[in-house]
């Protein structure tokens, strides 16, 4: 299909899939206390400790390389371990930014100064990052940043603001794309990224309340926040060409699948109690899991891929456009099957958890790049732009 | 090493249904017409043996290897129980039974080997499972020839597909195409006697969801001239309509699955490696 390359079944690796055992008998005792409400939270769900168990386990970093604490395993047992925590609804919103991408990216374009210093407190869970990308007027239209960083004699002058940075306020740094030339007509050109200490003077990191009364995302004010020389991280200039590659990693995991595996699990229990379900019921029950299964062996397959160096950043796109609509569908699919059953009273978790994933479903196509720009990525992958 | 093999038994056959299998030949065959010429290609080409043995004269392909074949049946409306055929010969064999030459469908071949008190072959299985491999091809020729038309058609002084509102929906169908085939795959990883009810049922789901919606995609932006007899769509989206309603729409296989879910206890997790587990 034009420069689009299919899929094919990918078997993940005996030694990988080994690994799934061990992690689940732990999440099942770590979790068993957390109602599903909360699990529903996912990676939005932030608990250092829970992050700092993981670490201990040696299952932060995985697929670093063990020189700088990390794991030194395959991009399959990664998968295999995300797979496991989302689908156990653990709370791994503390490392999953710096575990996902900040140290690959690190790791990728750092000097070895940079690496040395920050992939081992990310394998330690004594470092988590967020990502700086959006501003007030640069959300969609990223490449119009004005949050600027300028040379001085002791390093970068970092001035500007960032917004809807999630966890921002219990991270320890922030890897910001921004100006280090041009202006914002320059558009892509003069973008580089740096890592901000966010404990530096000049920093104030203020939460968002949403709409379901969590507070993780964040407004991040720079006033003349002194940022050292190797506060850069890759090349000057090269910004905008190292955070698409970043892209092509936050958006064909597990984590654009299964947000809503925690309601459809508890659902799916409620209906098992009922001992004889709908056939509606049941339809309902198959065509959730009809979707996800394809979707899943995406997720593998490009797993492969980007194992392999390959960079498959429009099949990416197709698989979060697919997998978040889904995401999105579950919760309200579910909440038809409920609301129909109007002479019985439900169980109070599986409202919650219905409720919560409701309210929040329509940020799924919004976070990590909207519906409207990847269907733009993939329409240029079939070569019409 | 295997797939370079599988590669060039589709690539041969590719040329052969390009040649011998023209939007020409499907219609006069969807008239009447005689399908002598065809059948008579397909069976010299030897590929009617393709699942067979190499002792028996087949090239001892296995279901997954022989996806791409039942793909291209699809993939160029062939107007012939190929696929159909290919399978019942090597269920014959399998059972130590001659194959007869000729066509033959899947109920004649279950027919020929049952034996009482047996777990027969579940021809209802077998067939969505064909279905949905065919159902695969069809879905990204109907694509593939959008695709050309809105690169194509002029209106407002430029190309259809230069609007966002056109490129939209061919992402969309981009999306069901590559979900749909995925899923078409897992259904076929299994082997010809043990199919897992549950990869069929999201086999034979996934393609029927993505044919309906494909096309209507498909006609929207091809306007009048996809209604029309002599151009090519209508002989891809009429078997896409009609293979969705065929062993069984995704309605009814949801229903399998979702039973088959709700039978068994734990997570969904569980049941998405089975149905994904490559042999």
């Amino acid at each position: 299909m034009t420069s689009l390359t299919s899929l094919v079944p990918t078997a993940i690796p005996q030694e990988d899939e080994a690994l799934r055992e061990g992690v689940r008998a732990f999440l099942k005792e770590a979790t068993a206390k957390i109602p599903a409400q909360l699990r529903a939270r996912s990676w939005y769900g932030f608990d250092a400790a829970f992050s700092r168990e993981l670490a201990r386990r040696g299952l932060l970093g995985l697929t670093l390389p063990k020189e700088y604490g990390g794991g030194g395993r395959s991009a399959y047992a990664r998968y295999v371990l995300s797979e496991e925590l989302l689908n156990a609804g653990a709370p791994v919103g503390a490392h999953w930014i710096a575990d996902r991408q900040s140290a690959p990216l690190i790791l990728k374009y750092g000097t070895e100064a940079q690496k040395q210093f920050y992939l081992p407190r990310i394998c330690r869970a004594e470092a988590f990052f967020c990502i700086g990308m959006s501003e007030p007027n640069a959300g969609s239209d990223l490449a119009s940043v004005r949050t600027r960083a300028t040379r001085n004699q002791d390093g970068w002058l970092l001035n500007g603001q960032k917004i809807w940075t999630s966890h921002a306020h219990n991270c320890q740094y922030m890897i910001a794309l921004v100006r280090t030339s041009g202006a914002p007509m320059d558009r892509q050109k003069g973008l580089s990224q740096v890592i901000v200490d966010l404990s530096l003077p000049g920093v104030k990191v203020r939460p968002i309340t949403d709409l379901t009364g969590d507070a993780h995302f964040c407004e991040v004010f720079f006033h003349n926040v002194q940022l050292n020389e190797d506060a850069l991280i890759g090349a000057e200039g090269h910004g905008w060409e190292q955070v698409t590659s970043e892209l092509a990693f936050e958006r064909s995991g597990p984590e654009r699948l299964f947000s809503s595996i925690v309601l459809f699990d508890e659902w799916l229990a409620f209906l098992r109690a009922d001992k004889n379900p709908s056939p509606h019921s049941a339809r309902l029950a198959g065509r959730i899991a009809a979707n996800l299964a394809p979707l899943r062996a995406m997720s593998i397959a490009l797993t492969g891929k980007l194992a392999r160096g390959e960079s498959p950043v429009v099949e990416a796109a197709l698989v979060k456009d697919l997998g978040t609509t889904l995401e999105q569908e579950t919760p309200a699919l579910i909440a038809d099957d409920l609301g129909s059953r109007v002479s019985r009273s439900l169980p109070p978790d599986l409202l919650s958890t219905l409720d919560y994933l409701t309210e929040v479903a329509p940020s799924f196509s919004l976070r990590g790049g909207t519906r409207e720009i990847l269907r733009g990525m993939v329409a240029r992958g079939l070569g019409l732009r | 090493m295997e797939h370079a093999v599988d590669d060039l038994f589709s690539d041969a056959l590719r040329r052969l249904l390009a040649d011998e299998c023209t939007p020409a030949v499907v219609r006069s065959i969807e008239r009447g017409g005689t399908r002598d010429k065809l059948w008579g290609s397909l069976e010299d080409s030897g590929f009617l043996n393709a699942m067979l043995s190499e002792e028996r004269g087949g090239a001892g392909l296995s279901l997954a290897a022989s996806f791409p074949l039942f793909e291209l049946c699809g993939a160029h409306a062939v107007p012939v129980p190929l696929a159909e055929t290919i399978v019942a010969r090597a269920l014959l064999a399998a059972a130590g039974l001659p194959a007869p030459s000729g066509s033959m469908t899947l109920e004649a071949a279950a027919l020929a080997i049952a034996k009482p008190g047996e777990n027969n072959v579940d021809v209802l299985l077998l067939s969505a499972c064909l279905y949905a491999a065919q159902l695969a091809g069809a879905l990204q020729t109907t694509f593939n020839l959008t695709l050309n038309y809105a690169n194509e058609r002029q209106q407002f002084g430029r190309p259809i597909g230069k609007f966002q509102a056109i490129q939209h929906q061919l992402s969309q169908m981009a999306e069901h195409v590559f979900a749909a085939r995925m899923a078409a795959q897992l259904g076929c990883q299994a082997r010809l006697t043990r199919l897992s009810p549950e990869a069929v049922a999201v086999a034979k789901a996934r393609t029927s969801e993505a044919a309906q919606e494909v096309a209507s995609m498909a006609h929207a932006i091809h306007g009048a001239i996809g209604f029309t007899e002599e151009y090519d769509l209508q002989l891809y989206t009429r078997r896409l309509y009609a293979w969705r309603r065929a062993a069984g729409s995704e309605g009814y296989w949801h229903e399998i699955l979702g039973r088959a879910l709700l039978a068994r206890q734990g997570r969904t997790i569980d049941l998405l490696r089975e149905v994904s587990n490559i042999e």
